[in-house]
């Protein structure tokens, strides 16, 4: 399915369809919603898996110009269509869902952060002393494949704490997944919030724990 | 109803650019346009929000006697291209490919917005830049919003929901220029009249801006405190311009202003009297005597 999110069409896979309350599963950097493998097995309801704007089957942004807010605009379109969802995401995607969560509190009953691509961004605060160097590499117009050159700026966003925690704070719930790695200031801070829950596991354990939260498994459309 | 380049107002003082051309930066359209020698040093100009660069045509032709002036229409404003989004970093991004394709350093200036991106290009690209000048472009004195991150985000979110593609159309360009008035009541009817031609398209349901509306839509984490630090890394001479009179935007109150200002190493400051945050437009003459004095040392 395509859906259109401001200029751009943007790619919205039907990964499993069966009644229940959807899940909306958001890639990492650099990928795709072919990540997400037979994920959406383990779900007991309806799951889309959205190609962020210059991913996968998604367009392009013409000029370039992408950041992770962006991309919770891109996920606000889906969640418009589908009315309300869980959302899952990984790296980028993680930090999308949590934005997407705080700011649509009463549409996200819950998200699930994982690790993966593009997870830390460019730190807690602007790096001032980088130069030309990061200039060159975040605007390498070099070809990709299966993304647009561009997002390669999105490794250099200032993701600052209690920017996150203030997301985390206003969503519903959030489950973190920790496996012992290192993890980014912006994840800790959201990790100390009252409506965040640590979990260990892989993402299918991960999801089958979402699913169990009150109202995950309960009938609903999707679009 | 047809645009009628007939009717295009004039304004004592400004010159039509000499030439015209396009720069493609990241598969955009930007128009470019020019004053003065072609072999002379460059000195590139960019516009702030909501403006375009034909407004520096009054300002630039006084600097073109010794320079090649280059001014930018920023993406989404005045004849260059719209985007389908927009961020800061490409807007900088921009600027930092023009100045690159000179193949040498050359000079830079910003109004308002496009001074804190020129400021921002210069230390990002401190290879591109000789001097830079920065006319009331120092960021806003705070957040204009105080409220939750996420209660703005979904703010943003309930708008870019309902984006439109357009602006309004006026009856006439008396019309518009008295709306854009309301946002520069400091300057003359005559002088908003040929802004507004040349920032406007006119068919035959009315006049409207060619700006996208779309740039006003964005969020993020952001915040003016970000800006001090960050002049302390502006390694080019920089010659910072404000207006002596309260306006709309600007100037910052004098402890915010001061606190950010003394963070640039290598600084010269000028306050141009009688004049407002459109400094170069109320007061070319002057404006340029300190350009051209702080660009010849």
């Amino acid at each position: 399915m395509v859906i259109r999110c401001g200029r751009l069409d943007l790619e919205v896979h039907t990964l499993a369809e069966r009644p229940g309350t959807p899940l909306l599963l958001l890639h990492g950097l650099f990928g795709s919603s072919a990540d997400w493998g037979d994920i959406a097995s383990t779900w007991p309801g309806p799951v889309r898996g959205l190609d962020f704007a210059g991913h996968g089957g998604s367009a392009w942004t013409k000029g370039g110009a992408y950041y992770p807010e962006l991309f919770v605009a891109d996920a606000d379109a889906v969640l418009g269509r589908l009315g309300s969802a869980y959302v899952a995401g990984a790296g980028l995607g993680a930090y999308v869902a949590l934005l997407l969560a705080g700011a649509r509190p009463n549409a996200v009953p819950a998200a699930l952060l994982l690790p993966g691509n593009g997870l830390d961004g460019g730190g807690a605060a602007p790096n001032w002393a980088r130069g030309s160097e990061y200039l060159l590499q975040a605007s390498s117009t070099e070809p990709a494949t299966g993304y647009d050159p561009m997002v390669r700026t999105l490794g250099g966003d200032p993701r600052p704490p209690d920017y996150a925690r203030a997301y985390a704070d206003a969503a519903s719930n959030l489950l973190l997944v920790e496996d012992g790695s290192a993890r980014p200031p912006w994840w800790e801070a959201v990790s100390q919030s009252s409506k965040a829950r640590i979990i260990n596991g892989n993402s299918s354990e991960a999801l089958t724990l979402l699913a169990d939260l009150p109202g995950a498994s309960q009938p609903a459309s999707a679009a | 109803m047809v645009r009628d380049v007939s009717v295009e107002p004039k304004y004592l003082g400004t010159v039509p650019p000499e030439r015209r051309w396009n720069f493609l930066s990241f598969g955009l359209r930007l128009n470019i346009l020019e004053w003065g020698d072609p072999q002379a040093e460059p000195l590139v100009m960019t516009h702030g929000m909501w403006d375009h660069a034909r407004s520096f045509a009054g300002f630039a032709p006084l600097l073109a006697e010794q320079f090649r002036v280059v001014a930018l229409d920023a993406r989404g404003h005045g004849d260059s291209e719209w985007a389908d989004n927009y961020s800061w970093f490409v807007d900088v991004m921009d600027l930092v490919g023009l100045m690159r394709s000179f193949g040498k350093p050359v000079f830079l200036l910003g109004h308002s917005k496009g001074g804190g991106q020129a400021t921002d290009a210069a230390r990002l690209a401190p290879e591109c830049v000789k001097r830079l000048i920065n006319i009331d472009g120092f960021g806003p004195p705070e957040m204009d919003d105080l409220r939750s991150p996420p209660l703005i985000m979904a703010d943003v979110l309930d708008r870019r929901r309902k984006m439109r593609s357009s602006w309004r159309r006026y009856a006439n360009l008396d019309e518009l220029a008295e709306r854009r008035n309301a946002q520069n009541p400091r300057l003359t009817s005559e002088w908003l009249r040929y802004f507004s031609f040349h920032g406007a398209t006119c068919n035959e349901e009315g006049w409207t801006w060619k700006s996208d509306p779309n740039m006003a839509v964005g969020y993020g984490p952001w915040r003016p405190d970000w800006i001090g630090p960050s002049y302390a890394f502006v390694s080019m001479p920089m010659l910072a311009i404000i207006g002596s009179e309260e306006d709309t935007w600007g100037p910052l109150p004098p402890a915010i202003l001061e606190e950010r200002l003394s963070r640039i190493p290598n600084l010269i400051r000028y306050t141009v009297p009688g004049a407002g945050h459109f400094v170069h437009i109320e007061q070319p003459h002057a404006t340029a005597d300190v350009v051209m004095d702080f660009l010849r040392q």
